[in-house]
């Protein structure tokens, strides 16, 4: 346990994150220094709101703020030449304390501006700093052996699950840094609501790959999905007839659906074509890639054909599932977490879930073991077809209307999701915590570029270099974890 | 493997009856009489069609597809797949747009450049494929993202136009009476079939497809043939994205987009086996041919463009579908 040795050696590598931090502090506290009437101002109108009861709660944090944030910057400098204080602790303490103050200096600043109505929803992403930060600094004050096992980078992304966290904490960190209204309450939100009907349709995707199949048709199914939805639910279309010279002869016309039929037909539909897509490939053994090839023209076909390129619009309130904010969060947001949890726990300890990593291991000893692969792949393919269903639907409710034509590579970025998540395409490895968790990811970086005003032309590159890396990474580590 | 060997070598003493019935229902045989019954119901239907001219039209349209799909063959053989080929395009188009335009030089040096450019990406997704060992379906699918992602952040979303007049005659001209691009298809059909029957290297795409962990054993350049080949696919698309341009006269960055799909489907639609170890140059050009011709066919008869799109996605499952039965009952014989 003698550690004094190495610590001089390392102090050295750790002089350009201290004066880093110094520069970057001083930075944020010369508005304060040079426009003193700038922290006059705010403290005024705060406390005014405060007495008027503006704010509430967040105007506490408010005034806590600076304080706190003073606090903890100190406090993580003075550790930092505190020997016996683990120097990664002290780091980040001293991070949390700049952060917070840049947070402070643009809270005031849009509040000088009138800004505060967006701002005032800043409180989650402060109060979450406050308690890391205060973590951090009560861990210095706990017995030495719990501050000897610090927490080792090399352990923590022993998965792909917690590597992608830790990427999008960095992430969320690095873009709060440099624009503090990443960290906005509602632009948390956002960057989860995003990609919400995407992660959906990911937890189905990541079972097919699971099995070491491959489903590229989701992206014409979701958008199929949609429009019978939509269309369903508005009524007026037209359910059998010949159209002959442009003339429609014969045929019901069909009256608006309840509501909820309009819900669940999307979600019986798709399993319909998951099981025509999983007969194909197990009964007559075309491989999946083939055959879901060839339904991605099928059915984005049929869909133009259906609806001639118009979209839906006109869908009665009620409807709009994924526009509903129970608790002031976004339906969609719910439906991802909740159902990625049921389908982590389901994968995890029922049955089906674990013949599914049997099959896409070695399907030969899944045989052997008794168990069925054609009727295991068959029902892959219909639960992909029900998570396809609910995230056509969450996709449908989320605008005002439904456009004919399915967003372009929809079904790549779905399969990327399971992908960066750390599904093995060879089947056998993953989870469907991983394809949500990249999902958000994947949304995560997207809108972060946007707030530290990457050009929007390079933010597909961007996107496109962080996937690689992120998949890279995945691998190697799999490969140091086999050696 | 083994006895389709032997039963190939003792096709010699066979009688010719016997050896016909061979050909016409190997892979590529079954798709030939597809694709002549489909050429005669077409042509039945419309007198428009079967003309010289509306061939030659044909030909231009699918040269880039064609190009693609060549390179894509010998992928596919190995059991690899190469996703990110109609955005190796793009990018090369833009390179093109760009080196000429903002850069001020010769056009000549910008197809130069983008057909460098194509390469470069190719090799790039090759190399790590080779070194990382990443399946070729991920890494693919990340420069798919990745290089579109460059093509649009160099266009910066701009289209160049006003090249000069000679350069359409790639596109758009004709060369001995035959459309030039399709010369550059033919050139690149026979190079392939060469490559692949003929070769060591072609050769070794088939044992690696069927053995990869074999087929290193045995002392085959494994890692090299595959960094050729990836390298030879964005050379391609680099090529396809020069004569984009010049057939349609404009650059912009979403060129090509989903191409890399029609190209998968060619390949597959040609008898190739998604699985790697199996497949033809000649059947890939009989499924870059037949989707064309089935494109136009309907459409000179009337039918919507999306219930083409409905067609062919058939077509491809029950091409495979019939094939697989075929293949499954001879060897059952």
């Amino acid at each position: 346990m003698d550690k004094a040795k190495p610590k001089n050696v390392s102090l050295t590598l750790w002089i350009p994150l201290i004066l880093a931090l110094l520069v970057f502090g001083a930075y944020r506290f010369l508005p304060f220094i040079s426009q003193p009437e700038l922290g006059a101002t705010t403290i005024s109108v705060l406390t005014e709101s405060r007495s008027n009861n503006e704010l509430g709660v967040i105007t506490n944090g408010l005034i806590l703020m600076p304080i706190a944030a003073s606090v903890l910057f100190l406090l993580g400098l003075w550790n930092f030449a505190n020997h016996e204080v683990n120097r990664t602790t002290a780091a980040v303490t001293a991070l949390m304390g700049v952060i917070m103050l840049e947070y402070y200096v643009v809270f005031a600043q849009d509040y000088m501006q009138e800004e505060a109505t967006y701002l005032s929803s800043m409180s989650i992403g402060f109060w979450v700093l406050l308690i890391l930060g205060i973590l951090m600094v009560l861990q210095v004050f706990l017995p030495r052996s719990t501050v000897e096992q610090e927490f080792k980078l090399t352990k923590m992304i022993a998965n792909q699950e917690s590597a992608i966290i830790i990427a999008l904490v960095a992430l969320i960190l690095i873009v709060g840094i440099s624009n503090p209204r990443y960290l906005a309450t509602r632009n948390i939100l956002d960057v989860l609501q995003g990609n919400a009907y995407i992660a959906v349709a990911a937890i189905g995707m990541s079972m097919v790959i699971i099995t070491g199949n491959i489903d590229i048709s989701v992206g014409s199914l979701i958008g199929l999905l949609a429009i019978v939805s939509g269309r369903l639910v508005v009524g007026g279309w037209v359910l059998g007839g010949w159209e002959i010279g442009g003339l429609m002869i014969g045929g019901w016309i069909m009256p608006a659906a309840p509501i909820w039929v309009a819900w669940i037909v999307p979600l019986i539909l798709g399993a319909a074509i998951g099981a025509f897509i999983g007969f194909l490939v197990t009964y007559l053994r075309v491989p999946s890639i083939v055959v879901t090839l060839g339904m991605l023209s099928i059915l984005k076909g049929l869909l133009i054909m259906w609806t001639s390129g118009q979209r839906v619009t006109d869908m009665p309130d009620g409807y709009l599932i994924a526009q509903m904010k129970p608790f002031g969060i976004s339906t969609p947001i719910y439906f991802m977490i909740i159902l990625t949890i049921l389908a982590a726990v389901w994968m995890r300890y029922s049955g089906l879930g674990r013949s599914f990593y049997a099959i896409g291991g070695n399907a030969e000893a899944a045989r052997l073991s008794g168990l069925s692969e054609r009727r295991i792949i068959m029902q892959v393919f219909m639960i992909n077809g029900v998570f396809a269903g609910i995230a056509s639907v969450l996709y449908a409710t989320q605008l005002s209307i439904i456009q004919a034509t399915p967003p372009p590579s929809l079904e790549l970025f779905v399969i990327t999701a399971a992908v960066v998540g750390g599904v093995s395409i060879l089947g056998g490895k993953g989870t469907v915590i991983g394809a949500t968790l990249a999902a958000i990811l994947l949304n995560a970086i997207r809108s972060g570029m946007i707030f530290i005003d990457v050009s929007p032309f390079w933010i597909q590159a961007v996107q496109g270099a962080l996937i690689l890396i992120t998949v890279l990474i995945d691998l190697i580590r799999r490969k140091r974890q086999r050696l | 493997m083994a006895t389709m060997e032997k039963s190939k070598m003792i096709g010699d003493g066979k009688s010719p009856s016997q050896i016909l019935k061979d050909i016409a229902l190997s892979q590529e045989g079954i798709l030939f009489i597809i694709l002549v019954l489909t050429i005669m119901i077409l042509s039945r239907s419309n007198e428009n069609f079967l003309t010289t001219r509306n061939l030659f039209n044909q030909g231009r349209l699918m040269a880039e597809v064609g190009l693609m799909a060549l390179p894509m063959t010998f992928i596919i053989i190995t059991g690899g797949i190469d996703l990110s080929v109609g955005s190796i395009l793009g990018l090369s188009a833009i390179l093109v747009g760009y080196t000429w335009s903002n850069l001020g030089m010769p056009l000549e040096v910008a197809i130069v450049m983008a057909l460098l450019g194509g390469s470069l990406a190719g090799f790039i997704n090759g190399l790590i494929i080779v070194r990382i060992n990443v399946p070729p379906l991920i890494m693919t699918l990340a420069t798919l993202a990745f290089y579109r992602g460059l093509a649009q952040g160099i266009s910066e979303a701009r289209s160049v136009t006003g090249y000069p007049e000679w350069f359409f005659g790639l596109g758009q001209g004709t060369f001995l009476g035959f459309p030039s691009q399709l010369w550059l298809l033919i050139i690149a059909i026979i190079i392939s079939i060469t490559v692949l029957q003929r070769t060591t290297l072609g050769r070794t795409l088939y044992a690696i497809g069927n053995n990869a962990v074999g087929a290193r054993f045995s002392g085959l350049p494994v890692d090299r043939t595959l960094l050729i080949i990836y390298t030879f696919s964005g050379f391609m698309a680099g090529l396809s994205g020069v004569i984009f341009v010049s057939r349609f006269t404009t650059t912009r960055s979403d060129m090509g987009n989903g191409l890399e799909l029609d190209a998968i489907a060619a390949v597959v639609l040609g008898g190739t086996s998604i699985f790697g170890g199996k497949g033809s140059i000649i059947g890939t050009i009989i499924g870059v041919v037949m989707v064309q011709l089935l494109r136009n066919g309907l459409a000179i008869n009337g039918v919507t463009n999306d219930a083409t799109i409905v067609v062919i996605g058939s077509v491809l499952i029950v091409a495979i579908l019939v094939n697989n039965q075929i293949q499954r009952l001879r060897q059952s014989e």
